[in-house]
């Protein structure tokens, strides 16, 4: 390990000052650590310090080293090797630092290491007997991150059909993260846990984003209002269950209290599964009333049918 | 895995580096504290440092870095007096997290002026592209304040497995949210023993005037589920269309080919899986479990029951 640091801060020394792109083999035989290999092995060697180089954040570039486009070389420039200084106080960096250990994201990513960046973090104490996870994360959140934040055009599978999609924004609601932006024209709102192989655009600030354009107002307030159809329910929940209906059915639903202390609720559904999913919660605890065909559709759910 | 130990390594280093050359005579208790190194460790990486440098690699070309009574001393460095910029998805997970924070109301005024400092870098133009909501169902509020203060609770929950109803007086250690979903953890007197609620199945929540100690060490607040003793397992085969339960539930995967997931499921409540198989339909199998299976065919038939009365 000891080797491959030394050797990388060697070519980033190197690079850094060089203000040329250089090319490999004047990096095998300038840049102390690159030099007694065979050809093979400086090349493995190379590409590996390349791919640790890019993970670390900084962007190492492939250009021409003259005019005639004879020959590529490496170059890191300053302007985008640096980071643009947030300027953040201690006790910033200390908020930030708390805020990362009781809040969660999955993937690669470490953040004390993203914190270091920024000037390292004082420990502060904690005492907040609080925690959250922000689910999954993962390389396509990632992904899609990038594009939202460099402005490329993103296409991926959604509902086995292929996506061209401009990243407006990216939110995360009620355990879900979702993707907002216009797929052929139209504003529209993907679960990302459905989004599948995402690849993204070659071609950076391909889009420019509405000013003020509020990706939140996107996401529904429930599940099962996210979705294409227009079916209004109908169903009455038992007094034992009614308070936790309540709880969850939002604005968009009128209620009404029966005698018996349970609860008359129309509901408007754009997503049936999600519906019919969320009402399996309620056990037999619910009924769903109308319509005919939506009954018949959980009924049927039900019986595994 | 070594790789990946290299990276951090490395990435400190490339950390430590301009803080020292912005901070000269920096003490070596503070970037210890700063950077969470060890004396140690930071001694070996300023070895390290003190070997590399400029082509011709004699002095004058290499950096020099060591420790001097105390003190932090780099010099010939400075092609390193900036720190690398965040990738996107660093600067996704520490914008995440303040504002969920933020979000949740619990944040203090100095994570706020730092995630807005993070956004006026990160997205200088769309401030508002990315939004974390991790708005908290009503009584999180209480439970917290009862978990701060060390008092104890009195709940009116509704059991998930049997929707029976109890009121409950729970010494509360930790509130926490997990993937939507918001639990508190704690001490429950009814049962005397430790317990975890979902906050959206607690009907009403009382502070009370009884206080207690929280044990020395509490379990950190859990995120995720960890199987108990007492748990039920299930074997289950899920098609594309319920892939996503992987991510969502506590599984082991087994079996992971074109056509779908075959999972090993563990439950403290045999009727949570049973829900869901109901749920997903056809789009899952119950490869083996036998109590699930029951449960299942007694949520079936319950249900059937109120639609289609004999």
């Amino acid at each position: 390990m000891q080797k491959v640091i030394e050797r990388i801060l060697n070519l980033l020394a190197f690079l850094l000052t060089a203000e040329r792109p250089v090319t490999a083999d004047e990096i095998r035989s300038t840049v102390a650590g690159y030099e007694q290999s065979t050809d093979d092995a400086f090349h493995r060697m190379f590409e590996r310090d390349k791919d640790l180089i890019r993970r670390l954040g900084i962007p190492l570039e492939v250009k021409p080293t003259d005019s005639w486009q004879v020959d590529q070389g490496y170059v890191v420039e300053r302007g985008s090797y640096a980071l643009p200084d947030p300027e953040l106080t201690d006790d910033e960096r200390t908020a930030l630092w708390l805020a990362a250990e009781v809040v969660r994201l999955g993937g690669q990513v470490s953040a004390p290491e993203a914190l270091f960046k920024l000037g390292g973090a004082p420990r502060g104490g904690s005492g907040e007997p609080l925690a959250a996870s922000l689910g999954g994360g993962g390389a396509d959140l990632e992904t899609v991150f990038l594009a939202l934040v460099e402005h490329r055009i993103l296409r991926f599978d959604y509902g086995g059909k292929l996506r061209r999609v401009a990243p407006y924004g990216l939110v995360h609601r009620r355990g879900h993260w979702y993707l907002v932006g216009p797929d052929a024209g139209v504003v529209k709102v993907f679960r990302m846990d459905r989004v599948v192989e995402v690849t993204v655009g070659d071609e950076p600030e391909a889009f420019t984003r509405p000013a003020g354009f509020a990706a939140s107002e996107f996401i529904p307030e429930t599940p099962w209002e996210a979705g294409g159809e227009e079916l209004t329910a109908r169903v009455v929940f038992d007094p034992a269950m009614a308070w936790w209906a309540r709880r969850q059915i939002g604005a968009r639903g009128e209620i009404t209290d029966l005698p018996d202390g349970g609860i008359d609720a129309t509901i408007p559904v754009a997503n049936p599964e999600a519906f019919i999913g969320w009402l399996i919660g309620f056990d037999d605890a619910a009924e769903l009333v109308e319509p005919d065909e939506l009954r018949q559709r959980f009924l049927d759910r039900v019986k595994g049918i | 895995m070594t790789s990946q130990r290299t990276a951090g390594r490395l990435s400190r280093i490339l950390a430590m580096l301009p803080w020292v050359i912005a901070n000269p005579g920096v003490g070596v208790d503070e970037v210890c504290d700063r950077f969470g190194y060890t004396r140690g460790e930071l001694a070996s990486d300023l070895e390290l440092v003190f070997v590399c440098g400029l082509p011709g690699y004699g002095p004058g070309d290499l950096m020099v870095a060591y420790i001097d009574d105390d003190r932090v001393i780099v010099e010939l460095a400075d092609y390193f007096a900036d720190p690398v910029r965040l990738s996107p998805p660093e600067a996704l997970t520490l914008l995440a997290a303040g504002m969920a924070l933020i979000s949740s109301g619990q944040a203090p005024a100095a994570l706020e002026r730092a995630v807005a400092k993070l956004q006026r870098v990160v997205l200088p133009e769309d401030g508002d592209a990315l939004v974390v909501d991790l708005s908290e169902p009503p009584l999180v509020d209480v439970l917290r304040k009862a978990a701060v203060t060390g008092r104890a609770v009195e709940i009116t929950y509704t059991a998930i497995s049997n929707a029976a109803t109890t009121v409950r007086v729970v010494e509360p250690w930790a509130v926490f949210s997990t993937l939507g979903n918001w639990y508190v953890r704690g001490h429950c007197r009814l049962a005397g023993a430790e317990r975890v609620f979902r906050v959206d199945r607690v009907k009403d929540a009382r502070l009370t005037d009884s206080p207690f100690v929280p044990p020395s060490e509490p379990p950190r607040p859990e995120i995720g589920y960890t199987p108990g003793a007492e748990d039920v397992g299930a074997v289950i085969r899920l098609g594309q269309r319920a892939r996503w339960v992987a991510e969502y539930y506590p599984v082991e995967v087994v079996d992971d080919d074109e056509a779908g997931l075959t999972v090993r499921f563990s439950a403290s409540d045999p009727l949570v899986v049973a829900r869901l198989l109901l749920r997903l339909g056809q789009s899952a199998e119950l490869v083996s479990g036998p109590e699930i299976a029951a449960a299942r065919d007694t949520l079936r038939r319950r249900i059937i029951a109120r639609y289609e009365p004999a």
